[in-house]
């Protein structure tokens, strides 16, 4: 019998003996955490549904279609006489595979396994990437097709995509290969960091939504801001965004936008060019028949009236001369062919831009007529816009968004990527032709030259531009794949905790665009997004808003549900094809952007509920996942109707269906029309539909970490997310593996005894994020005030809050940083001692004889690392030689002491290359000191003030010493009652031995937390309320009040003193005005600024000020000329040395003998200025002439000879100040200076 | 600090070469030999100067240096 599968449910239970078991021996059929894998489903089915089963690029490649490219000349085409025949070049691209990442077929090594492991990327700093090749197919005119397999360059691989080695392996399998048990993968590894795609918000897909912008009115002459928008997504799921656009004179214009232009068109013209019409057929089509209601409209029947009237201006009446009319206009744009007729240009436009989700491959005439429908539809909900019958969508509304999902949008990439790259076969072609005396296709040497001469021009690296994608996060683009903004797409997957960690996947973004908005609409917490996204995990600030979290039961589709037979259904719950404007006379009812037909308001209600239920009992093929928007007839609210959807990219989250007691899914557009109850004491009898499985569905998988975060006042709980997300936690068990730059690791995690059962669902004991502290809430010292918290100083030498800092560092011997693989006659370095030259002792210290640094030694800054020494390739015994002798070193810059904790030794992919690579991980130990930050699970962060020595502490009658004492002020103003309930919860889990569900929303006014663990606490011998009698530590006397002590789960946050001090008294200045730089990291100081002088200037504190603005900065001393007062006239006057020997040899008896008062004045001088000239002013002298003594005389370095300028005096000045007098005298400014005395 | 001053006790002729036995002015040869550990099947793996990087026995092409056999001694404080 095979052994039980591993037991996935989990409850509040520490369970200590089963994760010992499971960290031990880790599962060797399923991982015991679901949850946690079905927490980024959305990335990586996203990124499988590229080439799985949907094979979203195999639609993308039929979306591409057929190149054609002609010989001969461009002006040729339709013109002259007889026009040659051009032979015509198609290309298409068959096939596309991709192979997961295997070694190089040059390295011909390895013989066993040819796989490349993540893991292995991570440690190589490399990318784990697997090759793209496709098959293109090309043929000359109509011959036969042939094929060539191109490779495409090496394409970046999600880890546990199914393009990985690790897709469905178990934990055991993942351990093997230095994964962590739990490995989630959903990301890329691109020189070695964890890069993924973040989630998107955008508009949702084949929805006509009504846009009311002001922006619209700036199109054109006539313009309105009223607008109807839809998103048509093609199979591949790259999309075309389609509008119409209401004119002031009621007519209507459709606008696109292609390869970053926008088009304007007649509604009427694409209309007639979709199918054979005539303007009856259209005026019916949007007002409805004549027995109908809608022509009671007299606000539609004008305006469609003046719509059909205008277009008769452009004199087009079939469908073919539509065509014709739109192909001729749209053909360059489109880029079709030369030799494609403008009748089959029109078609290939409607196909690529009008509606594609409702026909994009072979576009059958139903197709058409379902386009024309859908065009239909929205002319007729713009008239109710504009009229005021129905309100507009709002677009910030999650109803009416979706998710752009990290794997579709890499499909884009491709797709677009190759679609450009067999349009560039366009020129290149042309470019051979000519080149080849304007040969044909036809000949015999195109054939021989097509694949050498011709694709190899190409630029067939597709992988290098996904991998540049996935670095930068900036997406380039012709197309910009209807998205709003260029950069900003990537994230790395930073594992600074695994809380963070997990985090990136199920954030969601709003877009770039929206973060420089001045509005703040958009941020705006709506109640649409109930369930969906969590209302407490947001950061605070910039990205407040724009950065949302999903609820930890919300779900994304990755594919399309098959509704093939919804249709049919529909229709047989009469549902008719005919109908007019009036709303009270007919709904629509529409799957996926398509219109089904029509029916009355009350039938659409009777429809959405039978479809409901049968889609809840699983009955009559409607699927469980299927999205029915039912929105009702109401009086000028959203455009009623039955809009259902299917297909992927929606969000989704399970409710209980009160009806049938089962699972039903709901999505963002059905909710707001739903009754969906949140208690069992909010149904409604008749009314609600559906119920919450529990409250605490709306959150985030952080925001469910807060314990009773319901009791906390709500902008501490957004507090806790972000801080839960920058503590110093465990970010997994294969440290040892990882290369991250810096790595926070906190040595003595534990389970907090407060949690609720969801922190063993994620499984988050595997990755313990802080420690259960006692913590008073006391006044005590007076070093606890201001948030400031006492840490007692045995806890601390017990290793409360002990941490450590990973720091990885990579030293790569070539500059240029290439990742080609380099022959042997390349290498110019290598690591090692130079041979034959000398190892001093002090080197060998810290170095091996390798030249490494041995494991364990201790680094300081500017400590050496690594050896090296130049060598050159000798052909003559294929060696490499080393000529000088001389050993060079690496160093470490860091000023932080560490210790090397790992040495690794990075080789090539093809295995034939000498070391130009290692990378050294340096373990940096951060004990909690003094200005460290922490904080507990309830937004209150505090700094360590004070480590008190345990004597001094307070204890209770127990004997209790609290690890950790906070300020009862903390308190009052910010509401946190949830940590006063969690210390009591602690503490009477702690006496009790067992864990305490901390769920949100479990307690009532009348069944109060307060009382549930006050109880255990009187049952384990403690005070109801949680206050103990304690005893001063120094005195010994009890306090006059009892303190409320407990425990408290506190996280040590990576904010450190160690990472933030800055401290200077002299340092590297600035070169131009010799003041102090600024930045820590280059040892700068902190700038004394305005108002900072200010104070000082209030409090008289001039000699402070004098330190600080001149002393510490750029003080110096100045040459001044007294008489002109000026600094840039004065000069040293140097000793006539060089002048002549002779005169020198007389002129020195004679100085001699002058000596005694000019040297005295000149030494002194010479003392002051550091030089050993005499200063003179050149401005205040005058040229000696021969009468002049030569006493008085002084001369220039150019041996000129000058008399006088001698009132110079020295005075003390900010550089900077010479500086603006250098800058001023440039534009001929002079600054003159009084120099009193 | 203090180590520098500690002299390694010699542990005879075949791990001598991993003390701080090289003095001042010691001509290096050409490629002392050292052995490695491979990170795919943990076999040990000698290398000398200018060797390609690569596992003897599995081929693969990261190694870890060996945890070092010198005397590592710190001042606790």
């Amino acid at each position: 019998m095979a052994p039980a599968p591993t037991d996935t449910s989990w409850s509040v239970e520490f369970n200590t003996l089963r994760r010992q078991k499971l960290f031990r021996h880790p599962p060797k059929d399923r991982s015991p955490y679901p949850a946690l894998a079905a927490a980024l489903q959305p990335h990586i089915n996203s990124f499988n549904a590229l080439f799985e089963n949907t094979k979203i690029l195999e639609e993308g490649l039929k979306d591409i279609g057929t190149k054609t490219f002609l010989d001969g000349e461009n002006e040729s085409v339709g013109q002259g006489p007889t026009p040659p025949k051009r032979n015509r070049l198609n290309l298409r691209i068959k096939e596309l595979f991709l192979e997961k990442a295997i070694l190089p077929p040059t390295n011909k090594f390895n013989t066993r396994n040819r796989n490349i492991y993540p893991a292995e990327c991570r440690e190589r700093h490399a990318t784990y990437r697997g090759k793209l090749r496709a098959r293109l197919e090309y043929r000359v005119n109509n011959g036969a097709w042939k094929e060539s397999v191109r490779e495409l360059g090496q394409v970046p691989l999600m880890v546990r995509a199914n393009r990985c080695h690790l897709e469905n392996a178990t934990p055991e399998q993942l351990v093997d290969h230095k994964e962590e048990a739990e490995e989630l993968g959903g990301y890329f590894i691109v020189n070695g960091n964890e890069k993924l795609i973040r989630l998107l918000v955008i508009a949702k897909r084949n929805y006509p939504m009504a846009i009311v912008r002001s922006s619209f009115v700036k199109r054109g002459n006539l313009y309105t801001k009223y607008g109807i928008q839809i998103r048509s997504v093609r199979p591949d799921q790259t999309s075309q965004t389609n509008v119409l656009h209401y004119l002031k004179d009621g007519n209507v214009t459709f606008r696109f936008s292609w390869r970053k232009n926008e088009y304007l068109i007649p509604l009427v013209m694409i209309l007639k060019a979709l199918v054979e019409t005539n303007d009856r057929e259209i005026f019916e089509g949007i007002v409805g028949s004549s027995s109908s209601k809608g022509i009671e409209n007299t606000f539609v029947t004008d305006r469609v009236e003046l719509l059909l009237r205008t277009y008769k201006a452009y004199n087009l009446h079939a469908m073919a001369e539509t065509k014709v009319h739109l192909g001729e206009r749209f053909r360059a744009v489109l880029g079709v062919p030369a030799d494609m007729s403008d009748e089959d240009a029109g078609t290939e436009f409607l196909r690529k831009i009008v509606l594609p989700h409702l026909g994009n491959q072979n576009v059958t005439e139903a197709q058409d007529h379902d386009k024309f429908k859908m065009m239909v539809f929205m002319a007729r909900k713009l008239y109710a816009l504009v009229a005021g019958d129905c309100a507009p969508d709002n677009p910030d509304a999650i109803s009416n968004q979706e998710v752009l999902l990290g794997g579709f949008l890499y499909g884009m990439i491709i797709k677009e990527r190759l679609e450009e790259w067999l349009r560039s076969f366009g020129p290149i072609t042309r470019d051979w032709c000519q080149k080849n005396n304007g040969v044909k296709f036809t000949d015999s040497s195109f054939d021989k030259d097509f694949i050498p001469k011709v694709v190899k021009r190409t630029n067939e690296n597709i992988g290098g531009a996904l991998e540049y994608f996935l670095s930068t996060g900036n997406l380039v683009s012709p197309s910009g794949l209807d998205l709003q903004q260029a950069s900003g797409y990537t994230i790395v997957a930073e594992k600074l905790n695994f809380y963070r960690f997990i985090s990136h996947f199920r954030m969601i973004h709003r877009g770039g665009f929206f973060a420089q908005l001045k509005t703040t609409t958009v941020r705006k917490l709506l109640p649409e997004s109930w369930g969906f996204l969590c209302p407490v995990h947001t950061p605070d600030g910039t990205p407040c808003g724009l950065l949302n979290h999903l609820a930890h039961k919300c779900l994304i589709a990755t594919r399309n549900i098959d509704v093939s037979h919804l249709p049919q259904t529909l229709v047989q719950l009469g549902l008719r094809s005919y109908s007019s404007v009036a709303l009270d006379e007919n709904v629509t009812v529409q799957l996926d952007g398509r219109i089904i037909g029509y029916c009355s308001p009350r039938q659409a209600r009777m429809i959405a509920d039978t479809l409901r239920y049968w889609k809840v009992e699983g009955t009559h093929h409607v699927p469980l996942e299927l999205e029915i928007g039912y929105v009702p007839n109401s009086n000028g609210g959203q455009y009623p109707g039955i809009y259902m959807f299917s297909q992927a990219a929606r969000m989704y989250r399970p409710v209980k269906y009160l009806p049938l007691d089962k699972l039903d899914y709901v999505g963002p557009f059905e909710q707001p029309f739903m009754e969906i109850a949140c208690l069992q004491s909010d149904v409604i009898s008749g009314l609600s539909t559906h119920i919450e499985y529990t409250p605490t569905n709306i959150l985030s998988i952080l925001a469910n970490m807060t314990p009773f975060s319901e009791h906390n006042q709500s902008p501490r709980n957004m507090y806790q997310c972000q801080m839960s997300k920058q503590t110093m936690g465990t970010p997994g068990s294969s440290i040892e593996y990882r290369t991250d730059n810096k790595l926070y690791r906190l040595q003595t995690g534990q389970t907090p005894i407060v949690r609720p059962p969801l922190y063993n669902a994620y499984g988050l004991d595997n990755f313990p994020n802080g420690t259960n502290a006692v913590v008073a809430i006391i006044s005590y010292t007076g070093y606890d005030m201001d948030d400031a918290m006492i840490i007692n100083k045995s806890s601390h030498e017990r290793g409360f809050g002990y941490g450590t800092v990973y720091k990885t560092k990579l030293f790569s011997l070539d500059e240029k940083e290439s990742r080609r693989s380099r022959s042997k006659r390349e290498i110019s370095k290598l690591i090692g001692f130079a041979p034959g030259g000398e190892i001093r002792a002090s080197w060998r210290t810290t170095l091996d004889e390798d030249g490494l640094p041995h494991i364990g030694s201790r680094v300081k800054e500017g400590s050496i690392i690594a050896a090296w020494h130049n060598v050159r390739y000798d052909p003559s015994t294929n060696e490499l030689i080393n000529l000088d002798s001389q050993t060079h070193f690496l160093r470490y810059k860091d000023q932080e002491e560490g210790y090397v904790d790992s040495v690794r030794i990075l080789g090539s992919e093809n295995g034939s290359e000498p070391c130009q690579a290692i990378s050294i991980k340096i373990r940096i130990p951060r004990k909690p000191v003094i200005g460290d930050k922490f904080s507990s699970r309830h937004g209150q962060k505090g700094v360590c003030s004070q480590l008190w020595p345990a004597v001094d502490m307070p204890f209770s009658e127990s004997g209790i010493q609290p690890d950790l004492i906070i300020n009862p002020h903390a308190f009052p103003s910010r509401m946190t009652i949830a940590q006063m309930i969690e210390s009591m919860a602690g503490k009477a889990g702690a006496l009790h031995g067992h864990p305490q569900d901390s769920t949100p929303f479990q307690f009532t006014e009348e069944h109060t937390a307060a009382d549930y663990f006050g109880h255990q606490l009187r049952k384990a011998g403690y005070n109801y309320h949680g206050n103990e009698p304690m005893y001063s530590g120094i005195t010994g006397r009890e306090f006059a009040a009892d303190i409320y002590l407990g425990i408290v789960h506190y996280q040590r946050l990576r904010h450190m003193v160690n990472d933030k001090f800055q401290v200077r008294t002299t340092g590297p200045v600035n070169a131009l005005t010799g003041q102090p730089v600024k930045g820590r990291a280059k040892g700068g100081g902190i700038r004394v600024g305005e108002m900072e002088r200010d104070s000082l200037l209030a409090h008289g504190a001039a000699f402070l000020l004098q330190d600080r603005l001149m002393n510490c900065s750029d003080a110096q001393r100045a040459w001044i000329c007294r008489d002109c007062g000026s600094f840039l006239s004065t000069q040293v006057a140097v000793q006539a040395v060089s002048s002549s020997k002779i005169r020198d040899t007389v002129n020195r008896g004679r100085l001699a003998a002058s000596a005694p008062n000019s040297a005295v004045a000149a030494s002194g001088i010479g003392a002051l200025s550091g030089t050993n000239g005499i200063m003179r002013c050149r401005r205040c002298a005058r040229e000696a002439v021969f009468d002049d003594s030569r006493v008085e005389a002084w001369e220039d370095g150019a041996g000129k000879r000058f008399v006088g300028g001698d009132n110079v005096t020295l005075v003390a000045v900010p550089g900077v100040l010479k500086y603006l007098d250098v800058e001023l005298a440039a534009m001929g400014i002079r600054m003159k200076f009084w120099v009193e005395h | 600090m203090s180590r520098e001053a500690y002299q390694v006790p010699s542990l005879g002729a075949g791990q001598g070469s991993f003390g701080t036995g090289a003095v001042e002015g010691t001509a290096a040869g050409d490629g002392p030999s050292v052995t490695y550990l491979c990170g795919d099947c943990s076999s040990r793996v000698a290398l000398k100067r200018g060797d390609q990087i690569r596992c003897k026995e599995c081929g693969h092409r990261v190694l870890y240096k060996e945890r070092t056999k010198r005397m590592v001694q710190f001042e606790a404080r």
